[in-house]
């Protein structure tokens, strides 16, 4: 079981740490880095694959939860925005082991090359992306309520239908202001999939983990968290800088006021 | 006896010259009412007095003294400013307002700065209103704190930018009632605004700027009744009509 | 990395956490606060009944048995018997029985009552991990806050270098997990070691090295995240505001102090409950460095009794109260604090 795995590891390294000390940053660690590339290339993979599954899920469930809160009436938007307020008010690690423990996954195949458990990497994508859901409905019903009454009417002016006012007027202008909160989300997702690590799925942290954790090599606890947490980094720093420039490119003149 | 004078102050932002070179000179109990139209850089000569801005060229002197010798703080202390959009303190109360300088600038006590506030807040008939705070007044009341905050420093000099264009016509009067007695009672006051009955009846000195440029200034019947420059006819006699 | 220094437009400026946790629909936040109340009450009776200090103190006042701080956390009881759950959903275990497939709602009861029965015996080993998640997340926003507000006021009002550090130091703490923080702090640092070098050996009440590790990380995650809702606060305090006081002859510095600051501090307050409740939710990584926090509690229970999806359900429920408690008792901070006109309560102009 993973959970039990990945505990006593922890407790076995604490053991150490607490009564050896750390030696300095040492060329051979770095270059013990550097020849487990594969490795880590690995878990990227996995990182990268587990945030698109997450954030596609999130959109998916997010989406439509967020328009129900806006438009949505009686039990239907209750039960909405009630479970948004449940996956939002729980830590994603419990949410993590909950979806893990608690629904019925048969235990699937095992991704070549990736070495993944489909199981593991379902509960994962269930449980981050629900939760991402919760957040994305709230950018999105922001995004919604923060559209001028005035369009509204505007469009029913017009002649148009209350659903076709929303569909043609409304969210297009919503889905743009939204931009920002989905790459909030988006920064969100990638950094607690290293949360995964609980249920453990070989994503970047479990990899870096087992890294270390090799006979011998707890002298590169540290050249090996920075090197993933360099990853992290450049992970998140490019698509912000990237989503920038489409939501500058896509832009309407004023359309954010 | 001058008590402010400035001597070819010139300022540009990038391409855009804004002051090409103003000088005049005002005397303690004056009041100088500077007109011109929109961006011929009234704000700008203001704020280059208390140094809101610093000037390119030229010297300002206040009281005899360049004031880029001066203190910047003190400075501000010696010259008051109320803003046209009041610019109060929006987290204090009207009195709250008046304390802070008179407490953190000048160190008074707190009750020392509370009375010297009350004071001067019954000066401009806000007495009832210490305790409100910016958002729970009115656009005419907010400008009196704003007023009463400027005096309550004892500056020197107070300048006025454009007092009452924030304000809505029926509240524009209480303000200027306020700064009619500030003239008769003495206080030296450099205003920037386009009352023209203000100018008219209260002004000592009507300085018409236009381009960065002062263009013609005297008596302000002067420059009303029979003005040297065309310029000056025209953008008065729109004024008044205005006014009318 | 130029973001920042010129809001983006839009609603939100701030690259934060996530929205808050929202308002209940009406009767149920009735309900929560209800629940709240006698949650609050008895995790604070717990906390007090296991408290050293008070067991010290109650014995020198001639009452050794009142307080028992000297139970470990395993061998604590629950008050509240779990008999007659256990006894109840046995009886509607037979019921389902009787009913066969039709008995599913019947069956789902029964996991309901044996479920409370459950959570009243972990509940006492839940109130002690609670108990260090509460001190890891209000210790951590405190000390975060002493850093973020310089970070903030550095951010907005300093010259060039120190722009650039702190915009480098939120970046790449926002930038990387708090996961991996944490073990680079922890197991990558000789932090641990320290700690208990200096006196963090774990005998109560003094917490253990872990713990301060996990401060140490927390406040420095937490301190990269408030720095950035207190900047977006000051970027949206009217530059009008220092203008005046710099007119009345106030310094630069005593503008800030004495004029943003406190606008921007109460601009700042929706957004520091979202930290707040943010940070209770991620102290659960803490588990992960040895720190017995709430969820390393569940967890533990979790591995001894197999009832994984069971204690994980009583935890969340848990960390739910913890949470939504927090949320309205911020909210009613921000209601006492405002100001009219100045931040998001009160009416506008
Ligand atoms: N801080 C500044 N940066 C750039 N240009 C400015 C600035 N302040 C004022 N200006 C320019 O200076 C000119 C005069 O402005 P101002 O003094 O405010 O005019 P007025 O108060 O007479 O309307 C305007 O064209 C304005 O755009
Ligand atoms: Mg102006």
């Amino acid at each position: 079981m993973g959970l039990a795995l990945t505990g006593t590891a922890a407790l076995g390294v604490c053991d150490w740490a607490a009564t050896t000390g750390n030696p300095p940053l040492q060329t051979g660690d770095w270059a013990f880095v550097v020849g487990n590339w594969e490795v880590l290339l690995l878990g990227t993979l996995v990182t990268v694959l587990l945030t698109a599954t997450s954030l596609a899920l999130g959109f998916l469930a997010g989406f439509p939860a967020g328009t129900v809160e806006v438009y949505g009436t009686g039990r239907l938007r209750d039960a909405v925005s009630t479970a948004g307020v449940l996956l939002r008010g729980t830590p994603v690690v419990v949410l993590i082991v909950l979806f893990f423990f608690g629904l019925p996954i048969p235990r699937l195949l095992t991704l070549p090359v990736l070495d993944v458990r489909l199981d593991v990497f379902l509960a994962a994508t269930l449980a981050l992306g629900f939760r991402s859901a919760a957040y994305q409905s709230q950018v999105f019903r922001g995004a919604i309520q923060s559209i001028d009454e005035g369009q509204l009417a505007a469009a029913r002016s017009v002649g148009m239908t209350q659903r076709q006012a929303i569909r043609h007027v409304v969210f297009p202008q919503a889905v743009r202001r939204s931009i920002p909160g989905f790459q909030n989300e988006f920064t969100i997702v990638l950094k607690d999939t290293s949360v995964a690590f609980a249920i453990g799925l070989a994503e970047l942290l479990t990899r870096a983990e087992n890294l270390y954790l090799q006979p011998g090599r707890d002298t590169a606890i540290m050249e090996v968290i920075l090197a993933i947490s360099a990853i992290y980094f450049v992970l998140t720093f490019t698509t912000n800088r990237t989503i920038d420039y489409l939501g500058d490119a896509y832009a309407i003149p004023g359309g954010d006021e | 006896m001058t008590l402010l004078e400035l001597e070819g102050v010139r300022k540009s932002y990038e391409d855009e010259d804004v002051l090409r070179g103003v000088s005049f000179a005002m005397d303690r109990q004056d009041v100088e009412v500077i007109v011109g139209p929109s961006g011929s850089g009234k704000s700008t000569l203001l704020r280059c007095v208390n140094r809101l801005t610093e000037i390119d060229d030229g010297a300002i002197y206040l009281d005899g003294e360049e004031i880029h010798g001066i203190d910047e703080n003190d400075l501000r202390r010696r010259v008051g400013m109320v803003f046209q959009d009041f610019n109060l303190f929006a987290h204090r109360t009207a009195r709250g307002n008046v304390t802070l300088g008179l407490t953190a600038v000048l160190g008074l006590s707190k009750p020392e700065a509370v009375e010297r506030a009350d004071d001067y807040l019954d000066r401009v008939g806000l007495a009832d209103q210490a305790d409100s705070y910016p958002a729970e007044l009115s656009g005419g009341q907010k400008q009196r704190v704003g007023i009463a905050r400027a005096l309550a420093m004892d500056p020197e000099l107070i300048l006025f930018d454009e007092p009452t264009s924030a304000l809505d016509p029926e509240l524009i009067g209480e303000v200027l009632g306020v700064m009619r007695d500030l003239a008769e009672g003495g206080t030296t006051m450099l205003c920037v605004t386009h009352e023209m009955g203000f100018a008219r009846s209260a002004a000592s000195t009507l300085t018409f700027l236009d381009d960065g440029r002062v263009v013609e200034r005297g008596p302000p019947e002067q420059l009303f009744e029979n003005p040297r420059e065309d310029r000056t006819r025209s953008f008065l006699g729109q004024l008044t009509d205005l006014e009318r | 990395m130029t973001d920042g220094e010129t809001a983006t437009p839009g609603s939100d400026p701030t690259e934060t956490r996530g929205t808050t946790v929202g308002d209940l629909p009406g009767r149920r936040r009735l309900a929560v606060l209800a629940a709240g109340t006698v949650f609050w009450t008895w995790l604070l009776a717990r906390w007090a009944y296991h408290n050293s200090l008070l067991d010290g103190l109650f014995t020198a006042l001639g009452f050794p048995d009142l307080i028992r701080s000297e139970r470990g956390v395993r061998q604590r009881e629950g008050w509240i018997p779990a008999e007659p759950f256990g006894a109840a959903a046995d009886a509607v275990g037979t019921v389902a029985a009787a009913l066969g497939p039709a008995g599913v709602l019947v069956d789902w009861l029964r996991w309901v009552l044996d479920l409370a029965a459950f959570a009243t015996t972990t509940a006492p080993a839940l109130a002690s991990g609670a108990f260090v998640t509460v001190y890891l997340t209000v210790l951590s926003m405190l000390f975060g806050l002493v850093i973020a507000v310089p970070l903030a006021v550095a951010r907005v009002y300093g010259g060039r270098a120190l722009r650039a550090v702190s915009l480098a130091y939120t970046e790449l703490i926002r930038g990387t997990p708090l996961l991996a923080q944490l073990f680079f702090l922890y197991f990558g640092l000789p932090l641990a070691s320290i700690a208990e070098d200096v006196g963090f050996t774990g005998q109560p009440p003094i917490p253990r090295a872990a713990a301060a590790v996990a401060i140490v990380g927390f406040t420095i995650n937490s301190s990269a995240y408030q720095s950035e809702y207190i900047r977006s606060a000051l970027q949206s305090v009217d530059p009008g505001q220092l203008t005046a006081a710099r007119a009345v002859g106030l310094s630069k510095f005593q503008g800030i102090r004495y004029v943003v600051l406190p606008q921007g501090l109460r601009f700042a307050i929706p957004g520091w409950t979202n930290e707040f409740v943010y940070l209770i939710k991620y102290s659960s990584l803490a588990a992960f460095i040895t720190v017995p926090d709430l969820f390393r509690q569940a967890r533990n229970i979790g591995s001894e009794t197999f009832q994984f999806t069971n204690i994980y359900v009583v935890v969340a429920l848990f960390y739910l109260a913890l949470v939504l408690t927090t949320a309205i008792a911020m909210g009613r901070l921000e209601d006492r604090v405002a100001i009219p006109g100045v931040g998001q309560s009160g009416p506008r102009e």
